[in-house]
């Protein structure tokens, strides 16, 4: 693959809407993303082959005057650029009411950068044929592998992303790739159907699909047992964390609270915390585009920002916050590379890229055996943040009950994780030297603005209520 | 338009089509802290192209999407391969919708008003809303959206709908001498209310200063657990998932026809009707995105599923009458006019956690109001949990309803089966 021919016909006039914009106002950027999704989807009875719901195509038109920021989304730039410029500023007209209520002068950096960004992928070396009937050959033998499937599902998803940006002084593209396989079932025994799936995931297709075959033994084990898994008894326990959850934890937990847009409306806790303790001290924890490769893993972000890495805990102190352009520039602070876009129809807002705790000094094998009685977490189903309360929910798909410092045989699921965050965060006393970074999650800022994140870490001993 | 059905009719290889065009108009204001921050404007069209291959016994499918710098020879391009990707998928024949036209508009008072109108008089009821000392909007954000929706496809259908809908997330906070809190509120509605919205406002407000009041408890809470509607769509809807078509198609439904939601039920019998339209709801539509005329199904009635419900092709599959993909739910109220004199009345969670496949209901919850007689106590940092099948068999529901997002139902029920913990 490589960039997007349509943004390339585009560059120009891209440039030319930012001169023309720029006799109205003071900043003007343009976004361009062309995103290529393919989704291929087997199962029992049917199957699919078409655009992947990530698949976009459209330009977003950023613009201030240095008190308040207009954006314009539409489908293309091309044709007659005065025009289009001339009804751009006309569509910004503010009633007198509002214009005279805005937050301020704030004016966004542009900073001069040129700089051009290919990830490879082997996405280009499979056709669709071969990629279906690798579907094809995975399903018939996830369904041959148990008497009690009801269904078994796999799906290939692959996400082509070419986006431009370009302002008066910067002029970035960029080309990559994500792609995700999932094996999931459903499945009957011991009276109960439960769901599961395991993924796996690369910049490589080929990594993909070599994962997968392997995964399927794991699934239909955790299938069997969970349908004897029985639900918790509520309580306070201490637990262990696999990397999924360890990852769930550092991104509802903490990781919505140091989105440095919550900083700017006062709407996180942890504004009040910079540079003290908020987790236990042997808690370090990163995020960022550049911090790992995996699914939020990109070379600029959607104002134009390179990728970073940020040290948000360093020996339990908060160090600092995540942020778009904007938000840095209203709290003075350079921006770190994590303004994203839904889509090139949404707004920027402060968003967790790849988001992990960094690996510690202790064996997994010695937190177990460190528990008399407790649950090892496994697999993240969902959570919910709460970043000016530090409430905390997060969901993991099952548990097994540790005895004495075993693993035992004894299933429970769902699992909700609840409490206060500093609890959670100050509670932890063992880090694994292990680490993994699970690169199949999305994410919202509360119930909407869905993006592709990656999470995880290494395993935490902590304490925290089960219900 | 015109250009790609030219090109569909073209390819001889097809033997149906379906192209939906979406072409969505909005207007979006951003406060911070009741300051404007940013003006949105998006003006986009979706134009999605879906081909059918008849081969043997099968229809294969396949989809994909057409940009304005798309030529004709792309666009030949794009057909010829989707065609190719078609002809390998061995899916069950079905029949597309068949000759229908039609031009609608769902009902909502947003056509009497331009856009930056419309979000200038929704700002100014948000931040015109009676603040107590302490209280206030930290962060308002407006969304005013106008989709129209075309479908067209091989066997005449031609239907065109125009629908509103609008969405405003307003976080209320309150700023004490200890500490300061909020809690987050979305509003969504598809008619412009303002005394309706004013008011859930200035009651979040009033909920906000409580959830700084609220304690941790440090006495056991054992007690019926009252839910709102947030939390009773969430409920019910998924119940209604479990029973449409592509679940049923697919096995991974729990529950079928006939069989009991509610077993040995102690409380008010569950019925649950889907439909297309409702006065006010944000998923109200004359037809879904295969162009099915949307009507209204009873799903569960007194406890017992009676229907299913899903689109034209999985209703095929299954040898069913299609019901289109219904987006309102109606839900029967029932008898409860009071509390119980002792009660647990939930007022925020992080998110009501539903799973039927492990009989699991529970969550944390971020506010609740304590009652036991005339003393109320606000509650924090307590969570909720119980199983699925026993909350749904002693479930009793108030006899008020209220609309809330997709759902029309039951303003509260009463739980009697659940653990705070």
């Amino acid at each position: 693959m490589s960039f997007s021919e349509f943004l390339t016909a585009r560059r120009a006039t891209a440039k030319e809407l930012v001169a023309e914009l720029g006799k109205y106002y003071s900043y003007v950027s343009v976004l361009g993303a062309d995103v290529r999704a393919k989704s291929i989807r087997v199962d029992r009875n049917s199957s699919n082959l078409g655009a992947g719901r990530d698949t976009e195509c459209g330009f977003v038109v950023k613009m201030s005057k240095g008190s308040v920021f207009f954006e314009y989304s539409l489908d293309d730039i091309a044709g007659d650029v005065k025009a289009l410029a001339a009804k751009l500023a006309e569509a910004f007209r503010l009633s007198q009411a509002l214009a005279a209520n805005t937050i301020g002068q704030v004016q966004l950096p542009d900073e001069p950068l040129v700089e051009s960004f290919a990830r490879r992928s082997d996405i280009g070396a499979y056709s669709d044929t071969q990629l279906l009937d690798a579907a094809r050959g995975l399903c018939e033998r996830l369904l041959q592998g148990s008497e009690h499937i009801l269904n078994g599902v796999v799906s290939l998803g692959s996400v082509e992303v070419s986006k431009l940006f370009v302002s008066k002084n910067r002029e970035l593209d960029q080309n990559y790739t994500w792609i995700n396989g999932n094996l999931m079932v459903v499945y009957r025994e011991n009276g109960k159907v439960v769901q599961a799936h395991e993924g796996a995931y690369g910049t490589h297709m080929a990594q993909v699909l070599a994962q997968l075959p392997a995964l399927q033994e794991k699934l239909l084990h955790k299938a069997h047992m969970l349908t004897l898994a029985k639900a918790i008894t509520p309580g306070t326990y201490d637990v262990i964390t696999d990397p999924s959850i360890t990852g769930l934890i550092a991104h509802e937990a903490f990781g919505h609270g140091v989105e440095l847009d919550q900083f700017v409306k006062d709407r996180a806790l942890a504004k009040q915390y910079v540079g003290k303790y908020v987790a236990s001290p042997i808690c370090n924890m990163r995020d960022g585009a550049a911090a790992t490769v995996s699914a939020a893993s990109y070379f600029f972000d959607d104002d134009g920002v390179l990728a970073g890495d940020t040290q948000i805990i360093k020996d339990g102190i908060l160090l600092t916050g995540i942020s778009d352009l904007a938000s840095a520039t209203q709290l003075g602070l350079a921006p770190t590379g994590n303004g994203r876009r839904e889509s090139s129809r949404r707004k920027a807002y402060s968003r967790m890229t790849n988001t992990f705790f960094e690996p510690g000094q202790s064996k997994l094998e010695d937190m177990i055996a460190s528990i008399a009685h407790g649950y090892m977490l496994f697999e993240t189903s969902n959570g919910m943040e709460d970043p000016k309360n530090w409430a905390i929910q997060c969901v993991a798909q099952y548990g097994i009950e540790i005895v004495d410092g075993k693993l035992t045989d004894h299933w429970v699921s769902p699992v909700v994780m609840s409490g206060y965050v500093p609890d959670l965060l100050g509670s932890i006393s063992m880090v694994s030297d292990d680490f993994k970074i699970i690169g199949s999650g999305s994410c919202g800022k509360g119930y909407k603005e869905w993006v592709r994140v990656s999470d995880g870490g290494p395993a935490l001993k902590a304490k925290v209520k089960l219900g | 338009m015109k250009e790609i059905l030219t090109a569909l009719r073209r390819n001889t290889k097809l033997s149906d089509y379906q192209i939906n065009i979406h072409h969505k108009q909005s207007y979006e204001l951003f406060f911070v802290k009741s300051k404007l921050e940013t003006v949105r404007r998006t003006d986009t069209c979706d134009r999605e192209v879906k081909v059918f291959v008849d081969h043997g016994e099968y229809k294969g499918d396949s989809q994909f999407f057409v940009y304005p710098s798309t030529d004709e020879t792309q666009l030949d391009a794009l057909i010829e391969d989707a065609a190719s990707k078609a002809a390998q998928i061995n899916n069950k024949s079905y029949e597309l919708v068949g000759e229908q036209t039609g031009s609608y508009e769902v009902e909502s008072n947003f056509r009497d008003y331009d856009m930056p109108e419309l979000a200038a008089l929704v700002s100014q009821t948000v931040f015109g809303v009676k603040t107590r000392d302490g209280a206030a909007l930290n962060a308002v954000e407006i969304f005013l959206n106008k989709h129209t929706e075309t479908v067209v496809n091989s066997r005449g259908l031609h239907k065109t709908q125009v629908r509103y809908e609008a969405m405003v997330e307003a976080i209320p906070t309150y700023n004490g001498q200890t500490q300061s809190v909020e809690l987050y509120e979305q509003y969504n509605f598809g008619s412009y209310d303002a005394q309706a919205l004013a008011s859930q406002i200035g009651g979040k407000l009033e909920e906000v200063e409580a959830r700084y009041r609220a304690v941790r408890p440090d006495f056991a809470i054992d007690c019926p657990v009252v839910l709102g509607p947030r939390e009773l769509m969430q409920l019910f809807m998924s119940i209604a998932r479990d029973l449409n078509y592509s679940a049923v198609y697919a096995h991974s439904n729990l529950r079928k026809k006939g069989d009991l939601v509610q077993k040995n039920p102690t409380g008010d019998r569950i019925s649950i009707t889907m439909t297309g339209q409702l006065p006010g709801c944000v998923r109200s539509a004359k037809f879904d995105e295969d162009g099915m005329s949307l009507g209204s199904i009873e799903l569960v009635k007194e406890g017992q599923v009676m229907a299913y419900y899903g689109s034209n092709r999985y209703g095929q599959y299954l040898g069913l009458r299609p019901t289109g993909n219904l987006g309102c739910m109606k839900v029967a109220p029932g008898s409860v006019e009071t509390f119980p004199a002792t009660h647990l009345e939930v007022i925020s969670m992080s998110g009501l956690q539903v799973d039927a496949f492990n009989d699991y209901i529970g969550g944390e919850v971020r506010l609740a109001y304590y009652r036991s007689g005339e003393t109320m106590i606000p509650v924090t940092g307590i969570s909720i949990s119980g199983k699925l099948s026993q909350v749904l068999e002693s479930i009793r529901f108030t006899t008020q309803t209220t609309m809330f997002g997709a759902y029309q139902g039951p303003k509260h029920a009463v739980l009697t089966a659940m653990t705070v913990f």
